[in-house]
């Protein structure tokens, strides 16, 4: 049985990820129309665990999620032109969200700075990824914070 | 004045306790969740919604400080504009004071606008089954 909810039309998850000199190192969240929020977080840097954290948060806060996706007009956005990711050097992020009757999976190169996509095709949608991104982040990461005290480790 | 303008991100229900909802199968039955606050390691954290951009940190604790002490401040940024996103989370010591708080600001005027606020996080709970009949009913 899926979860039931009454923003049963909207779902999010979001990867970050790259091979780095500490190993495999990403972060991941996923946020189901109940109210689950899943928080994976793994770094390798000075042997940190893999962090696991899940919570409930209310409909207000999923609501704020949607409000962020819905701004940001990220729906608009058509990523047929972006480069592939290059797992070995540069890692991947993936944006799914289902929203209304729009259902967007994206995947694009870790951005690191705007200044990496200056150079790439279509600087203008994935700015507008890139900041959706950081502010999808960043209420996450409140979110842990605030809930578990664990101090996630920013991007 | 407290809960009674509901028009920001309060299209599910109360001030954030005892929400409830309906999944979206198509059968004619539904299981309720119900959603109480959920505690958190240090204490309480409520979730509010509607800020002004321009609303400064130091008027939020403020304001928020009414009903009890505010424990831990959360403030976000939008990173383009550098304005508040509009959206706080806030944490006390005891669940009265969030409750309280809850209670009395839900739906105030801070800056011109109308701000919800709510529990941030909840303790979902399956407390039946109910026919969506009974659910847009009540």
């Amino acid at each position: 049985m899926t979860d039931p909810s009454p923003n049963d039309d909207f779902y999010l998850r979001y990867y970050v990820g790259h091979e780095g000199k500490f190993g495999r190192e990403f972060l991941e969240f996923e946020l189901y129309p109940s109210g689950k929020l899943r928080y994976a977080n793994n770094s390798n840097y000075k042997d940190d665990d893999l962090i696991r954290k899940e919570v409930y948060v209310s409909p207000a806060v999923v609501e704020e999620f949607r409000r962020l996706v819905e701004v940001s007009e990220i729906t608009k956005v058509d990523d047929s032109k972006w480069k592939e990711p290059d797992e070995r050097s540069t890692g991947h992020q993936e944006l799914e969200c289902k929203i209304g009757s729009h259902h967007i999976a994206f995947t694009a190169c870790e951005i690191r700075s705007l200044g990496d996509i200056q150079k790439w095709n279509d600087p203008e949608g994935l700015q507008t990824f890139y900041y959706l991104t950081l502010d999808l982040k960043a209420l996450v990461m409140a979110l842990i914070s605030s809930h578990f005290k664990a101090r996630p480790i920013p991007d | 004045m407290s809960a009674s303008d509901r028009r920001e991100g309060t299209r599910h229900g109360d001030s954030g306790q005892n929400q409830e909802s309906s999944d979206d199968g198509d059968g004619s039955t539904h299981s309720i969740l119900r959603y109480g606050p959920q505690k958190s390691v240090d204490g309480w954290v409520i979730f509010v919604t509607g800020l002004h951009e321009e609303s400064q940190e130091d008027d939020i604790i403020d304001m928020f400080s009414e009903h009890g002490q505010v424990k831990d401040f959360k403030l976000s940024y939008n990173r383009r504009t550098g304005q508040v996103i509009g959206y706080a989370m806030i944490e006390y010591a005891r669940q009265s004071e969030a409750q309280d708080t809850i209670n009395n600001f839900h739906g105030k005027r801070f800056l011109g606008k109308t701000i919800s606020v709510h529990w941030a996080f909840v303790k979902p709970s399956v407390v039946g089954e109910s026919t969506l009949s009974d659910i847009d009913g009540r």
